[in-house]
């Protein structure tokens, strides 16, 4: 996995890129608690690189959603994947987190 | 982003498919319930995106977490769960789900997307256009890549290898990658044999196979170590000898000569 990120206006744009799993989400979390002490008013995910995400890292994104909202930082994820846009209709986690660019569909397939 | 991969799968998952499937996977599960729905989900946007009919088989292996409660939830109209009465191995819930499989192709892949399942389209090329039985995913083929895989199972696999070549005769350099593709006649012919209920099932399959004279290739697979593997090494390793020399012995007392009618311990199927 690869995060790449860059300052936009008052915030940060993140791109991450490839599998993000358990084995990545001790990087992302330093990564946003870094965005959150430099003081970004606005982080926004861009997930449409990531061809998987396990349970660990969708974890890590909620983690990373409540720190921001105590912090009073708007957390955007935005462009999922085919695949993580699946993932988190599954999961009923795109109930969860404002995203852009991706509009959830109603409820097929996804958890009662 | 593509609509077409994601629209496809919103169409399988709602209408059950009215064409016997091309292809069928079967995920053994057992307590997996932190991973299986991301499996799922990855699996199914990718099979749907290809156009052809499929289906997803989940061969519960008597699990005693929330798996099968969260199997039976999801609601796809393509997927089927056989639920095991009880525990009885790896190789029996692979066996029961692949018995159950309709599909012209069988695809066996691990519920933790070790092997990504953008692999399946590699693997199939070999049974289409080159008339492979059976094509099997190789972490130590020429090309595979590896990733987070630590220096004690390296170091023990490499081990295995040996072993499987000088007492099993078999060439094969991974008999254990969890993704394997299957013609059905050859599926059906190993799978009614196939007595090994534990892990080393994929072993007795390829022994069996290399005995009848099937045609197998190995194709070099992405593999990366999934966090949260329940395999215990060098237990593993133990087992796995003890399993070998099972498999030689059941052999030479020829019970590998008839087909079997059931696929073991009951199970209900849930839509």
């Amino acid at each position: 996995m690869q995060i790449n990120g860059e300052r936009h206006d008052n915030g940060h744009r993140i791109a991450v890129t490839g599998r993000f799993d358990a084995h990545e989400t001790t990087e992302f979390r330093g990564y946003i608690e870094d965005l959150l002490a430099q003081g970004s008013r606005r982080i926004r995910i861009d997930l449409s690189k990531v061809n998987f995400i396990d349970s660990s890292a969708l974890a890590a994104l909620l983690h990373a959603s409540r720190a921001a909202a105590n912090a009073g930082v708007e957390f955007v994820l935005a462009d999922l994947s085919d695949p993580v846009r699946v993932i988190f209709e599954l999961t009923a986690l795109d109930q969860a987190f404002t995203i852009e660019g991706a509009a959830t569909s109603g409820p097929v397939g996804q958890l009662a | 982003m593509s609509l077409d991969a994601y629209t496809a799968y919103r169409t399988w998952a709602a209408e059950e498919i009215s064409h016997p499937p091309r292809v069928s996977v079967v995920i053994p599960a057992y307590n997996e319930e932190e991973r299986i729905i991301p499996t799922i989900g990855a699996i199914a946007t990718h099979m749907s995106a290809r156009g052809e009919p499929w289906e997803l088989i989940v061969a519960d292996d008597g699990s005693t977490d929330t798996t099968v409660s969260l199997l039976q939830t999801m609601n796809l109209a393509n997927m089927r769960v056989l639920v095991a009465e009880r525990n009885g191995g790896k190789g029996s819930a692979v066996r029961r789900g692949v018995l159950a499989a309709r599909g012209e192709i069988v695809l066996f892949a691990d519920a933790d997307q070790s092997t990504p399942i953008e692999q399946f389209d590699h693997l199939l090329n070999r049974i289409t256009h080159e008339g492979y039985d059976i094509v099997i995913g190789s972490r130590h083929a020429a090309g595979a890549s590896v990733a987070n895989k630590s220096m004690v199972r390296k170091m023990l696999s490499g081990g295995l290898r040996f072993v499987v070549r000088t007492l099993g005769g078999l060439t094969i350099t991974d008999t254990q990658c969890g993704f394997k593709l299957f013609t059905a006649p050859a599926a059906r012919s190993l799978f009614t044999r196939q007595i090994i209920d534990g892990f080393s099932f994929d072993l007795e399959v390829l022994y069996l196979a290399n005995k009848t004279q099937m045609r197998v290739a190995e194709v070099p697979v992405e593999w990366i170590d999934a966090p949260g593997s329940t395999v215990r090494p060098l237990k593993v390793t133990l087992q796995f000898l003890q399993e070998l020399i099972r498999v030689r012995l059941n052999d030479l007392r020829g019970r590998y000569a008839h087909h079997r009618s059931g696929a073991g311990i009951p199970a209900q199927t849930i839509r």
